[in-house]
């Protein structure tokens, strides 16, 4: 599978790159690690006239923790996140996620932002040029149909991204950039709930960094997720959990943000005594699995049907609970 | 700049220098395999799954195919060509034949790159290491266990890189 043609840029600083975004009028696609980009090409789903890489920019690289705060450049690697101290002591979610994610050598050069900046996904659309012109366009390729639910009239892609789930659990914020302009907002806002277009950022804009508040004491998190090879596949199913204790240690509270459940994350605040009863019920996760099930979208276009999804969402969230706390 | 234009690039593989005028499309398995014949790096899913065209990048393996050519400028790439001296085969190498961890040999190049950059990061890795390691490479021939001990003699034999 040939990549088409493209122009190729690499601006060696970040105010280089967003003047290339912003003069560029959003026609330049942005190349970090490429795991996701390169694929998507290969597969015609993505043509763009021209590409900037973000390689030569080492101000968007490094972890530092910074007044309680830690920082996180786009650029930095899935690798140098998963060696990194202060992540294995303080953010276990995420250090889990990382570990989840992809296989080793993928690690090596994928990247925070465009783990997170990752393009929906769906067995229908994720296919080759020749597969997909079998039938007609779906709802994400622009035509107007949905093959996963007949006579759906929206796209049910899912969203992938092992980080996220991780980071909104664990309270994550993002900057944003475009020429002139600076933002902060929080890890879900820049999620649009949307198939076909599943982020809310504008063409223009770099995702710069993560910030991750430290936890406080007496909460703990953790990241798991249902796939068919542990080794390599995407998530059907993830749970990324933050869970608060009192003194005892009993469950005070949790979150729970659910990925590969549709378009976006979904973000699920749970009780302590919801949580102490689901915890007690020897079947399931009492009246949190039905709970849990309320916002998602979980349809037949992934390698396991929904109805099986949904059925093992309560199962993974109560194994995250038991991952958190132990 | 135009999309249909070439590029100059200059690439170091295997310790050698090389230079390619190439379009920026070009994946680094597409420039390995066809611009300069070195065809030990196997092409097999061609997206990023399989593990069958790892090389190592700065010693740390990466998947060509999912790797643009012209975003390894700067960096040191090592194929499976770049192991052996000569007729000597690197350690590695060797303990594949020795343990019968080859059978059609299409995973062979980046099991074995792959199990170099883990031995010269950690001379003496664990089981779980040695198969966390080599979770990204596929084998279809299955032969998973000779690999393992295979990479496992060459730790009894202390030996990693050149």
């Amino acid at each position: 599978m040939r990549i088409p043609y493209f122009a190729y840029l690499t601006p060696s600083t970040l105010e280089e790159a967003l003047s290339i975004l912003n003069d560029y009028n959003g026609s330049v696609r942005v190349l970090a690690g490429g795991t996701d980009l390169i694929p998507i090409m290969k597969y015609g789903l993505d043509a763009p006239e021209t590409i900037m890489s973000l390689k030569n920019i080492t101000s968007l690289s490094g972890i530092k923790l910074e007044n309680k705060e830690l920082h996180i450049g786009t650029m930095t690697s899935l690798a140098d996140l998963l060696s990194s101290r202060i992540i294995i002591d303080n953010f276990r979610a995420l250090h889990q996620a990382v570990a989840a994610a992809a296989a080793p050598p993928i690690w090596n050069v994928a990247t925070v932002g465009g783990n997170i900046c990752q393009n929906s996904r769906c067995f229908y659309y994720n296919q080759s040029k020749t597969w997909r012109l079998e039938r007609p366009p779906c709802l994400k390729a622009g035509g107007n149909i949905c093959h996963a639910v007949p006579k759906g009239k929206k796209c049910f892609s899912v969203y992938s991204g092992d980080l996220a789930p991780a980071l909104i659990a664990l309270k994550s914020s993002v900057s944003v950039e475009r020429k002139g302009i600076y933002r902060i907002l929080t890890l879900q806002d820049i999620f649009s709930g949307k198939g076909t277009a599943p982020f809310t950022l504008e063409k223009e804009e770099l995702l710069t960094s993560v910030i991750i508040p430290l936890p406080d004491k007496g909460t703990c998190s953790s990241y798991v997720k249902m796939r068919l090879r542990p080794s390599v596949d995407y998530p059907l199913l993830s749970v990324a959990t933050s869970v608060s204790l009192d003194g005892a240690r009993k469950i005070k509270e949790a979150t729970f943000v659910l990925g590969a459940v549709g378009p976006a994350p979904v973000v699920v605040a749970a009780s302590g005594q919801l949580l102490r009863k689901g915890m007690e019920d020897t079947d399931d996760f009492g009246a949190l699995g039905e709970i849990l099930r309320k916002g998602t979208q979980m349809v037949d276009n992934l390698a396991l049907p929904g109805s099986y999804r949904r059925k093992m969402l309560p199962v993974f969230a109560k194994k995250a609970i038991q991952v958190a706390i132990e | 700049m135009n999309k249909s234009q070439k590029q100059l690039i200059s690439l170091k593989i295997n310790g050698q220098e090389y230079e390619f005028a190439i379009h920026p499309n070009r994946t680094l398995l597409e420039v390995l395999r066809e611009d300069l014949m070195l065809t030990g790096t196997k092409e097999g899913c061609d997206d990023g799954v399989c593990g069958t065209c790892t090389v190592l990048l700065n010693g740390a393996p990466i998947r060509s195919c999912l790797y643009l050519a012209i975003e390894a400028q700067g960096k040191e790439v090592t194929t499976i060509e770049g192991l052996a001296e000569g007729e000597k085969l690197h350690p590695i190498q060797q303990a594949f034949i020795e343990h019968g961890a080859i059978q059609c040999g299409y995973c062979s190049p980046g099991m074995i790159l792959t199990s170099k950059a883990l031995l010269d990061s950690n001379s003496m890795p664990t089981e779980h290491d040695i198969k966390l390691a080599i979770s990204g490479n596929f084998c279809r021939c299955t032969g998973y266990n000779k690999i393992v001990t295979a990479i496992k003699a060459c730790c009894q034999n202390a030996v990693g890189g050149h």
